[in-house]
């Protein structure tokens, strides 16, 4: 569920492939440093909107992990490298890839001697148990991808007596995982920043305005939450951490600070004048052309994301528990509308896994047709006919609610628009308190390369939670359930893959949602920033590390 | 004192106030206060012609459907991103593949897209914009007339009564008036975004037009409110309050049957002067995301649409602009007009101008 506020993170694809990355993964540097730019310097950064949290165990959004992917390394990381190699899981705060044994069941890592937090404080194996712990007590969205841990699905209720399935050694640094059953993903799971460890002692609570320290090169010395946030070097970085892993890049600028500029075309003016240095997120339509063509190639880039973005339907309230009313939004929304409402930054797509993803086949399962819903609405005959629709104010996802709201009141809905801030959006539609969850806009990006991203945190009964659930649509399906569960337990091969697709298609049969579109995405920088330096990976997007000035 | 009131009676105009029973004598000679007024009001031709100018902008917004049913044939949310508009043998994108809306057409597409597209979503800016007035002016006016309600009441009440109910009045007044009001009213808005507000049997629900009605409505009661006090203050010095009391006149007698109507002319010129206010709160309100709420559009969400596409498109935010500027001028120039007319001050400067004081003073 990263969504846009989320990115996610690669997965190394099979376990076959990550032991042997691990060599290779530690040979060859990735921060190039090529030469021109120069060390030292601010980086004057700008967002469109504050991250969701700005806490690790908590952040799930493509924001959050863009701000805080250099702060806080998980055991395991992903390789700082563009395209497939980014996928690569490698090694962070652990010596090396995990050891797997007991039939996929348990993991075997060891951490890494002398390293300490930014505070100061040596980091501890059993800080690992306790940030998973964390995870549960603060009910983040990302305790699902750690329910299979032994005894993990017990705590979340009690969320007391520990963890019996992690078992931790500070003095030797050995931390060992028993899962429940194997699982294809859990190599992928360890790097995410979920997992990454904090101080023992860190409070069970959002600490999104006061971060805590993290073991990366930079450190988070100031956070004002809808403002901004500012970084520093971590003054262990180079005393202990730097030492203990040295093929983790550094970075090259000393600090940097990011502001909260909520305008768009204020954005771009302040690129192109060199008042800020960076822009988190893409320049607004009404620019993005004259962007494209002035600056691609020297300060501009287009990345093509593996993301999909839907419009949700919670399957649990009427109208939406009958699946005809479900497919006939479905035939109604025309993706080739929304892909002007996003000028062009999005190709239009029908189903759940989007290019780029193992498993996906594409199929158009519904092609655009009003007189097709209209008549499968009148069979459905929905007695509910009131609905709110939801999205946040980030242009241009407003204007595809906008859309949105437009088709469901030509097809006869009475329809309430909610525009919810975007900083706040995914905790506010993730609550199963807030009234009137009927339907609204989403996106979600990989968190790691494996279909099962998808799957497991957006669609399975398992993923339904009361306080950041991801699942909006809240379909609960055991049929599918049950897939889901059995394709994640194994090694993904070709028959895995034709398997996911097919799960595609039983989805979408389902029509929790009605996908639209996979997303580009951009990097925009001043004229004082080394272009060809930055490093984009379709899980962190620009790594802070990667960002150097021109001489 | 009071038991001959006619030595008094016979100064007319002699002190602030006593405008009213004054005209009345001038009634005599056969024009009432009213038909004074608008007398007065007609000479001023500035105001006069911006009155009809304000008339002009109520008709357009009223002829929203008009324009809506048979000019554009689109409603004002209705979007057309993917039509196209066929002129002369041309065929012209409503939003192109990049996104841009289309210009203004005027009448080459037979009045569709006017003044072009509002923005990627394809909905017709004029259609829009007609329908975004009948937002912004229906606003104004129901606040107008909530506020100066509440501030008449008030106003009354805290002017007749004195002492503690005065006291308690005033203070919260100044509170209100103390706090920065555009602030107070985007949070207010805010909070109330997600789950409305219920005040006794009425529910507003989050993002209804009713938000930003009681958020003007509320706010801008003080600055009406303790002008009529003063007023209330200075009238109930007067002889004819005293006679009303005289007679055995309750408080509610003398308050609505006595005070108020000499309350009439500040009011009418505060009502006028107060829609100009509301309008420009509630574009203020509704361009920072806090009034009226997407899709439905005001004059003031136009803004913050055109502004995404100011460099492609300025004429997007440039129109709904001039429009707030064309109506809340109007309504402030005939809102000074109207004092011109109603003030006794005044009168007296119309007078000496026409040369009619002698006369008239003279006829008593």
């Amino acid at each position: 569920m990263k969504k846009l506020g989320a990115v996610i993170a690669v997965l190394v694809l099979a376990a076959v492939a990550t032991v042997g990355l691990v060599s290779c993964g530690g040979g060859s540097s990735s921060t190039s440093g090529g030469g021109e730019g120069k060390q030292g310097g601010i980086l004057n950064g700008t967002y469109a909107s504050f991250p969701d949290y700005m806490d690790p165990q908590l952040s799930y959004t493509a924001e959050g992990w863009t701000a805080m992917g250099e702060v806080y390394i998980p055991l395991l990381t992903y390789k700082h490298a563009e395209g497939k190699e980014a996928s690569e899981v490698v090694p962070g705060l652990a010596k090396e890839m995990p050891k797997i044994s007991n039939g996929g069941k348990t993991y075997t890592l060891f951490l890494r001697p002398g390293l300490k937090y930014s505070d100061g404080t040596p980091i501890k194996a059993s800080d690992f148990p306790y940030a998973i712990e964390r995870l549960f007590k603060v009910n983040s969205g990302g305790s699902v991808f750690y329910t299979n841990i032994v005894g993990a699905e017990k705590f979340s209720e009690t969320k007391s007596g520990g963890i019996p399935g992690i078992k931790a050694d500070d003095q030797t640094g050995e931390i060992q995982i028993d899962l429940e059953k194997p699982s294809g993903t859990f190599t992928n799971e360890l790097g995410l920043m979920f997992a990454a460890p904090v101080p023992q002692g860190t409070p069970n609570e959002d600490l999104s305005a006061d971060p805590p320290p993290g073991a990366g090169p930079y450190m988070i010395t100031k956070s004002q939450p809808g403002r901004g946030w500012e970084y520093a070097r971590n003054p262990y970085w180079a005393k202990a951490n730097s030492k203990a892993m040295p093929e983790y890049p550094t970075g090259t600028i000393d600090g940097a600070k990011m502001t909260v500029v909520r305008n768009p075309q204020t954005q771009v003016n302040d690129i192109e004048q060199g008042k800020y240095d960076w822009m988190q997120n893409p320049p607004p339509a009404d620019r993005y052309t004259e962007v494209k063509d002035n600056y691609e190639g020297s300060q501009f880039a287009v990345h093509d994301t593996i993301s999909t973005y839907y419009f949700w339907m919670n399957t649990k309230r009427p109208p939406f528990n009958d699946v005809k009313v479900r497919q006939a939004i479905n035939y109604a929304i025309d993706s080739a509308a929304l892909e002007r409402v996003y000028s062009g930054q999005i190709k239009g797509t029908q189903q759940i896994l989007p290019p780029g993803m193992p498993g996906y086949e594409k199929f158009e399962p519904y092609p655009h047709d009003m007189e097709k819903a209209k008549e499968l609405l009148k069979e459905a005959n929905p007695s509910d006919m009131d609905i709110t629709v939801w999205t946040d104010t980030e242009s241009p996802n407003n204007e595809a609610g906008e859309y949105y709201e437009g088709v469901l009141k030509e097809l006869g809905f009475n329809t309430k628009l909610k525009i919810i801030n975007a900083d706040n959006y995914f905790t506010v539609i993730g609550n199963q308190s807030t009234p009137d969850l009927d339907t609204g806009w989403s996106d979600w990006f990989q968190d790691y390369p494996h279909p099962n991203d998808f799957f497991q945190p957006l669609l399975s009964g398992e993923s339904i939670l009361q306080t950041n659930n991801g699942n909006f649509a809240n379909i609960n399906d055991p049929a599918l359930n049950k897939e889901i569960a059995k394709l994640g337990a194994e090694q993904l091969g070709p028959e895995q893959e034709e398997k996911y697709a097919e799960l595609d298609k039983k989805y979408m049969e389902q029509a929790p949602w009605a996908p639209y579109g996979t997303r580009t995405l951009s990097t925009f920088v001043s004229d004082a920033v080394n272009f060809e330096n930055i490093i984009w990976s379709p899980t962190f997007f620009e790594y802070l590390t990667s960002f150097e000035f021109n001489e | 004192m009071a038991i001959d009131p006619q030595p008094e009676a016979a100064i007319p105009a002699g002190g602030p106030g006593g405008a009213l029973p004054a005209e009345s004598e001038g009634g005599s000679a056969g024009y009432g206060p009213w038909r004074l007024a608008l007398k007065r009001f007609l000479r001023n031709r500035v105001a006069v012609a911006f009155l009809v100018l304000f008339f002009l902008i109520v008709a357009f917004v009223l002829a929203a459907p008009l324009w809506a049913d048979h000019v554009a044939h689109t409603g004002p949310n209705e979007t057309h991103t993917l039509q196209k508009l066929h002129v002369g043998g041309e065929t012209r994108e409503v939003v192109t593949p990049e996104g841009k809306p289309i210009g203004p057409q005027w009448f080459e597409a037979d009045g569709k897209f006017f003044l072009g597209a509002d923005s990627r979503l394809g909905r017709d800016e004029m259609v829009r914009l007609m329908y975004g007035g009948r937002t912004s002016l229906f606003i104004g006016v129901v606040s107008g007339l909530i506020t100066t309600t509440l501030a008449v009441i008030l106003g009354l009440l805290a002017g007749y009564y004195r002492g503690w109910v005065d006291a308690i009045i005033s203070r919260t007044l100044d509170v209100l008036w103390s706090l920065p009001v555009l602030l107070f009213g985007i949070a207010i808005a805010t909070a109330m975004a997600l789950g409305g507000v219920t005040i006794g049997p009425i529910h507003i629900e989050g993002g209804s037009i009713w938000v930003p009605i009681l958020i003007i409505s509320i706010f801008y009661t003080p600055y009406v409110a303790r002008p009529i006090r003063g007023e209330v203050l200075s009238l109930g010095e007067k002889e004819f309050v005293e006679a009303a009391i005289a007679q055995g006149a309750g408080p509610l007698r003398v308050m609505f049957g006595e005070l108020l109507p000499n309350l009439a002319s500040t009011i009418v010129v505060f009502f006028a002067l107060n829609i100009a206010n509301n309008m420009l709160f509630e574009s203020a309100l509704s361009f920072l995301g806090a009034g009226v709420q997407p899709p439905n559009s005001s004059w003031g969400t136009m803004i913050t649409v055109g502004e995404e596409l100011l460099t492609t498109q300025p004429l997007l935010a440039i129109i709904p602009g001039v429009m707030i500027m064309l109506t809340v001028l109007s309504l402030n120039i005939v809102g000074d007009g109207l004092r011109d007319a109603l003030d006794p001050r005044s009168k007296i400067r119309f007078e000496a101008h026409a040369g009619m004081t002698e006369p008239q003073g003279a006829s008593v």
